[in-house]
């Protein structure tokens, strides 16, 4: 007696989702994802309250130069990509989800994008949060139609991270180790590249780093002066260059499209002396040149992750 | 057709072991076809290369006609497999793991609410559904193992050790499971390293040790090669010759002995009859006080098959 049953082959698109489904039902269940986004919300709280320490009431630029921040992209990176790969190796839930008329490029694909949707909501709700925050305290809010700029931009600084801990995960098949890596790259360059942009005379090799990169100033006038002995620092003219700043520069770039940067070298231990002036650049070319090194990043570290995943074999 | 599986001289070492050597497997369809072998024979690693999981440093598996490769996706819709000890994600319920898994084969909406509940019956898992897979014991991991193993209706159903850790009612279960599976018209490859249970279920056995395949035929051939078959002995009070010639009548019984009050009662079936055989007693008026099975254990098997198959050198 033979077996005739014709099956429908799935299409990629009911492959993909599936996978996609299986993973948001985890990142959302996460208890770890929970305290990020707590984090978060603490984070931009104090955001809202910095300022006005110094007895800034009004600052109309408040939400568009808003960002969730630098130490929140790598956590939640580290929270919704950390175990995405790994974990599936550590708890032995790869076994049958690898023999599941599903490929590994796809499992990959779903989990990428479902690691996308999970961020985006959490930015989604901060942003809101942090507009809400702004009216509150500052007033008004200028151009807030370019709030979804600055989001975009923080997402593509996120996965500058997101790619490092999935390639870490997936090369060590380790989570706690992929967390360590992460982190680890993320203090050293966040000290590094402190240390590089106060002391040196050329600090522009730190454009192709993930992190800050160099601090300069756009002529322009507007915002808000802070001043913290001696030095004074702008709301709004204060830029930085690397691919932390992705969306605050993308903002500014839409908004002064042809203004210059100035970057200075200031001496620290004589904060008396006048800056000196080093060289100048324009708003768009840094702008372009971030999202230029973030993708670079996000194309390598995620083709490692993925490589290292297409070729594993499972051994338990 | 093509067989089901098909290996030519697969080899896999992991460094210096070779827990697969040069086997050489075939799975007829249709068929129920036991993979034995005691613990670290290579039973797992032969499994894993056929669906995918680990790539064989040797030789060759066909598994439906296909060559098999790491991350081949659509051959994935012909087969159902349970894992030894299989785990899941403990996040998920029961039903959503199904659920989720049913998607990934295609099925749509009214496809999984049709099989799921069926599924979730014939495993025994009906009520707890709706519990987080991480609240699941064992055996109930075990269960919802092989109902995802069977979601798909597969023309293949590869079982891992699928009663380890199971008691003694579930061990019966599954067995029974995998009868049922099968009159279903999917062929099913299962390993195990207890002989009894394979004797139970299948239809077809190879015997693997060490990587390497000793035996591979019918039940009834292996059993042949295996020394006699099972024995059982029962002690009777006033045992009569009624009882014997009852006995007699039933086709599986081949010549009895008798010592004293106890029947020595060679089987010609690997069938549990024992209820049968008791029964056929009781009717005869004998009274049953004890009953034991005299079968082999898996060394003595081994020992036997290695000493007729390679000379006495294990
Ligand atoms: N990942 C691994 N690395 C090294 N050796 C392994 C690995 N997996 C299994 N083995 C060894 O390979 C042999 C066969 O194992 P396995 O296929 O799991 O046997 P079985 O399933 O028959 O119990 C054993 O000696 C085991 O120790
Ligand atoms: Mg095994």
């Amino acid at each position: 007696m033979e077996r005739q049953i014709e099956k429908q082959r799935p299409t990629w698109l009911q492959r993909f989702w599936a996978i996609t489904r299986y993973e948001m039902l985890w990142n959302i269940r996460k208890k770890r994802f929970i305290g990020a986004l707590i984090f978060a919300f603490v984070l931009a709280t104090i955001q809202f309250a910095l300022p006005a320490l110094f007895n800034i009431s009004e600052n109309p630029y408040f939400a568009i130069t808003f960002s969730v921040g630098n130490l929140s992209f790598v956590l939640f990176a580290i929270v919704t990509a950390m175990n995405s790969i790994s974990g599936e190796y550590e708890s032995g839930t790869i076994v049958p989800l690898l023999t599941k008329p599903v490929s590994r490029t796809m499992v990959f694909l779903g989990k990428l994008f479902a690691i996308f949707l999970t961020i985006l909501t959490a930015y989604a709700v901060i942003y809101i949060y942090s507009i809400v925050g702004g009216i509150v305290v500052y007033g008004p809010q200028y151009n807030l139609q370019l709030v979804p700029l600055a989001l975009i931009g923080d997402i593509i600084s996120t996965f500058i991270w997101v790619a490092i801990v999935l390639a870490a995960g997936s090369v060590t098949k380790n989570s706690l180790l992929a967390f360590l890596m992460a982190f680890g790259l993320f203090i050293a360059l966040a000290i590094g590249g402190g240390l590089i942009s106060q002391l040196s005379d050329n600090p522009s090799g730190l454009n192709y780093i993930p992190g800050s990169g160099v601090s300069g100033t756009l002529n322009v006038s507007g915002g808000q002066n802070i001043t913290v002995s001696n030095i004074t620092v702008n709301t709004l003219s204060s830029v930085s260059t690397g691919t932390d700043s992705i969306g605050n520069n993308m903002v500014k770039v839409v908004l002064y499209p042809t203004s210059n940067v100035s970057f200075y070298h200031r001496d620290i231990f004589n904060f008396t002396a006048p800056p000196k002036l080093l060289f100048a650049e324009s708003m768009g070319l840094i702008a372009l040149r971030s999202i230029g090194v973030a993708f670079v990043y996000i194309a390598v570290f995620l083709f490692i992750a993925w490589y290292a995943f297409k070729r594993s074999q499972v051994f338990e | 057709m093509e067989p089901a599986i098909e290996t030519t001289n697969l080899t896999k070492r992991y460094g210096s072991l070779t827990a697969v050597n040069q086997l050489n497997l075939k799975v007829e369809r249709n068929t129920i076809h036991g993979f034995l072998g005691p613990n670290g024979a290579g039973k797992t690693t032969t499994i894993k290369i056929l669906v995918g999981l680990l790539r064989a440093s040797e030789g060759t598996a066909r598994v439906l006609g296909q060559e098999v490769h790491v991350d081949q996706a659509d051959l994935k819709l012909g087969i159902g497999y349970m894992p030894e000890l299989p785990r899941f994600p403990k996040h998920l319920k029961g039903k959503e793991l199904l659920d989720i898994y049913g998607r990934m084969y295609g099925m749509n909406q009214l496809e999984r609410r049709a099989q799921i509940p069926k599924l979730l019956d014939l495993v025994g898992l009906k009520g707890r559904e709706n519990d987080l897979i991480g609240k699941y014991s064992k055996g109930m991991q075990q269960r919802i193992g092989i109902a995802q193993a069977l979601l798909n209706s597969p023309e293949l159903v590869i079982l891992d050790e699928p009663s380890i850790g199971l008691d003694p009612v579930g061990m019966v279960e599954v067995r029974e499971l995998v009868k049922t599976i099968s009159k279903e018209g999917m062929t099913v490859f299962v390993s195990s390293h207890l002989l009894f249970e394979v004797e139970q279920i299948c239809t077809h056995i190879t015997i693997i040790n060490r990587g390497v395949a000793l035996v591979s035929d019918t039940l009834q051939n292996v059993s042949n090669l295996i020394s006699g078959p099972i024995t059982l002995q029962v002690e009777i009070v006033n045992l009569n010759e009624s009882v014997i010639a009852a006995l007699k009548n039933l086709p599986y019984v081949k010549d009895m002995t008798k010592s004293n009050n106890t029947l020595n009662i060679p089987l010609k079936t690997f069938d549990d009859v024992r209820a049968e055989i008791s029964k056929t007693i009781t009717n005869a008026g004998g009274i049953i006080v004890a009953m034991n099975t005299k079968g082999h254990s898996l060394e003595e098997v081994f020992i036997q098959l290695i000493n007729k198959t390679q000379g006495g050198k294990p």
